[in-house]
């Protein structure tokens, strides 16, 4: 429900049905006359498709809200999956092992301090009494969970000291812990370097993208290598659910894409955190005079979206079966992209994420639709381009906003009209008057 | 429904009219066509691939009963892969596969022989053996043949005499350990023969490779032979060599043999030898098509190579029209 209400604000669910119609209306039929594109068997491809992009988008769309940018995701993926593949293959692996442990260790340490912190922050709030039912309820949840939390994250500390024996012990899911360990260290680094030295978000994870391809390729060995993970080598049953369909239909990195939706969506529109995440990207420094700790949010989010990028190498790993440092090598900018169309604005503030899944299925949609129609496949990287500004276009504007903007005369009289009965920001008309547009 | 909605709508209409008219409609499908063969290429941006796509779209051209559907990788795994569910979705006649790796396209090939559909593969294997065949050159025969011409042109086998400089392709790549191993079979035979670099990748890449060779000429007074894995790396070291205004004084030996590459080069007199590394574009089609109708195809088919120097390289250009 909220889902269909967040679409109807955001407007988007114009791009993607426009995108659905033309895929259903124009599919080639198969010889024996069922239209593929709506076939449940390629639908579901295109959900499995979409689902790294879309869990790295997930987190790339909080980073934008408080005004930011995270260049470093797609890095990020890639030592993920590089230390991933390299557990699953070779236990106790060295580099890997060098990387993952302080990882893990120093992961689970924020995690629960962050969660003592909170924790005596409400028993000394409570005591002072100064909380109504509402927040002590709210606090309540926060000092429970944030601490059962940290008590996971000191297990896992724990038990990846032992990491041969984890792997031969607790089969592989202790270890497809480590990755979304590394990848949530490095951005918890990226949020504090930009916090801390006060740099632009743009320059700091541009740099983190570079620093962590090196990284990833020197874990990998000399050779850059792909590392292959064969099904028993270390990978058992647990690593393979990880790319099975779940109940034979729905592709298991489709069901962490939609989770991640749900719940950091859920975060982002019901929580404290979530609040301040908008009011930080509406006005850092109105945020900062009414008590909100911007600093601290904003580490969070880039700290999130290295998780997500960690997630996403998981699944990365179990679909192709191997990690590589050229892993995610440009999927920074798709996941902009499809944040972008979600109807977020660079500027922050403003978008959510159900738009961001929008985005990232018209995106996933477009190129399978071109795909089917077996278009030449440059003449496909054109036609999406224009179609993702049109997509963007009809979202964004309507026909009067374009046409006052070229101001036709009976069209601006009438634009002029509604602006003025709207409550809005002023029209692009009036600004380009006020900037010394010639008068009518 | 607002004045803004209806206008959104309009907009919306307008936009699926338009794409829906310029999309082919799915009934025009080619009935005329007997089989419907698709081709999932990994990229198409090096120029062996794309001389394998032209190759390829030539042999179709003498199919009339043959539809040839060509994707692109665009050198990305995740891609190849969606390409080739495409494809099974689709449900191809027969499906050719040159994949960007081995390990990430097992799972989508597995897929499709599941589905029932013959699997060829070219260029680079995959971790399966329940395809129907795979058809590739041997790098490591290539390889062998290069260390052989190289011990010839530096005084024979047991005289010779002389300092290498090997460019090696991609690090984490087969075909370049392959270049690399044949290369030494024979190299490593002659104690007169020192190699000078020690495994420095030129990543396949003309400028990278004049990089690598501008510092080697700075470290090495002396270099008699420069083999690289690859036409255009040896090439660019050629151009270091020139710009150095030593070129003269060394041969060079390069791979793959494209025609508008390699053995334009050779025939230039700028590079001594190149071994041809034979597309399995043509060969892959012709066993697609024989098998579809109806008869007995090899598991396996190795294509030969050939030494191409000043003698024959003006001979082949005019084959290949150029």
């Amino acid at each position: 429900m909220t889902l269909l209400k967040a679409l109807s604000r955001t407007k988007l669910y114009w791009g993607l049905i426009a995108i659905f119609l033309i895929g259903v209306l124009s599919s080639p039929m198969t010889s024996s006359g069922r239209n593929i594109f709506l076939s449940s068997g390629n639908l579901l491809d295109v959900l499995r498709q979409v689902s790294t992009t879309g869990l790295v988008a997930t987190g790339m769309t909080a980073v934008i809200l408080t005004g930011g940018i995270d260049l470093s995701v797609g890095s990020l993926m890639a030592i993920c999956s590089v230390v991933c593949a390299m557990l699953l293959t070779v236990p106790g692996e060295t580099p890997a092992v060098f990387l993952g442990l302080p990882a893990v260790g120093l992961a689970s340490l924020l995690i629960g301090a962050v969660a003592v912190r909170f924790a005596f922050l409400n028993i000394e709030k409570s005591r002072a009494g100064e909380n109504s039912i509402r927040d002590v309820h709210l606090d309540r949840t926060r000092g429970t969970v944030l601490p059962a939390l940290a008590g996971v994250g000191l297990c896992v500390l724990v038990l990846s000291f032992l990491l041969p024996q984890v792997q031969t012990k607790f089969g592989v899911l202790g270890v497809l812990l480590v990755a979304p360990a590394v990848g949530l260290l490095f951005g918890a680094i990226n949020g504090a370097i930009i916090v801390v030295g006060r740099l632009q978000p743009f320059i700091v994870t541009l740099a983190m993208m570079v620093t962590a391809l090196g990284i990833a390729r020197l874990t990998a060995g000399q050779n850059n290598a792909v590392l292959p993970v064969y099904t028993g080598s270390n990978a058992t049953a647990d690593f393979d659910m990880l790319r099975q369909l779940v109940f034979g239909i729905v592709p298991m990195p489709g069901i962490f894409f939609i989770a991640a939706i749900l719940i950091y969506g859920a975060v982002l529109r019901f929580t404290p955190f979530g609040r301040y995440v908008y009011a930080i990207g509406g006005n850092e420094e109105a945020a900062r005079l009414s008590g909100i700790n911007a600093g601290r949010v904003k580490i969070a989010t880039y700290a999130i979206s290295g998780l997500l990028a960690g997630i996403a190498a998981v699944l990365y790993v179990a679909q192709y079966r191997q990690g590589k440092p050229d892993a995610g090598a440009g999927l920074e900018l798709d996941a902009i992209a499809a944040v972008v169309i979600g109807g977020t604005s660079l500027m922050g503030g403003r978008g959510s994420l159900a738009g961001t899944f929008c985005g990232v299925l018209i995106f996933g949609l477009l190129s399978n639709i071109l795909q089917l129609h077996n278009i030449n496949s440059n003449l496909q990287l054109v036609l999406k381009g224009v179609i993702i500004i049109g997509t963007v276009l009809v979202q964004e504007r309507n026909a009067y906003d374009i046409l006052a903007h070229l101001r036709l005369p009976h069209t601006s009289r009438r634009a002029a009209e509604r602006e003025t009965s709207a409550e809005k920001r002023p029209s692009r008309e009036t600004l380009s008057l006020t900037m010394g547009g010639k008068e009518e | 429904m607002k004045r803004r909605d209806i206008m959104k709508l309009t907009a919306v209409a307008a936009v699926l009219a338009t794409t829906t008219a310029l999309l082919p409609a799915g009934e025009v499908m080619a009935q005329e066509k007997k089989w419907r063969i698709g081709f999932s290429q990994a990229t198409t941006i090096e120029p062996w691939r794309a001389q394998f796509n032209k190759d390829i779209i030539a042999e179709a051209a003498k199919h009339p009963e043959v539809e040839l559907i060509i994707t692109d990788g665009e050198d990305k795994t995740e891609k190849q892969v969606a390409d080739v569910e495409n494809l099974i979705r689709q449900e191809v006649d027969a499906l050719l596969v040159s994949p960007k790796e081995s390990a990430g396209l097992t799972g989508v090939v597995q897929q499709a022989i599941d589905a029932k559909i013959p699997v060829f593969v070219l260029d680079r294997n995959v971790d399966t053996d329940q395809y129907t065949q795979f058809v590739g050159g041997d790098n490591k025969l290539i390889g062998r043949a290069a260390g052989e011409y190289a011990v010839e042109l530096l005084g024979g086998k047991g005289k010779a005499q002389g300092n290498i400089v090997e460019i090696w392709g991609g690090m984490g790549t087969q075909p370049a350990h392959d270049r690399h191993d044949g290369f030494h079979e024979f190299t490593d035979k002659e104690p007169g023969i020192k190699h000078l670099l020690d495994q420095q990748s030129g990543d396949w890449k003309q400028d990278q490779a004049y990089n690598i060779m501008a510092t080697a000429l700075r470290n090495n007074e002396k270099i008699d032979l420069v083999y690289g894995h690859n036409d255009p790396m040896a090439y660019g070291a050629y151009l270091a060599a020139k710009d150095a205004g030593r070129e003269k004084e060394m041969k060079f030996i390069g791979i793959d043999a494209l025609p508008n590459e390699g053995v334009t080069w050779v025939n230039n007199g700028e590079l001594t030898a190149t071994f041809l590394y034979a597309t399995p574009g043509a060969e892959g089609l012709r066993q697609a098509v024989k098998f579809l109708n109806g008869e007995k195809v090899e598991k396996t088919v190795t294509l030969d190579t050939m030494k191409v120097t000043k003698e024959n390289a003006a001979e082949i250009l005019k084959e290949k029209g150029l």
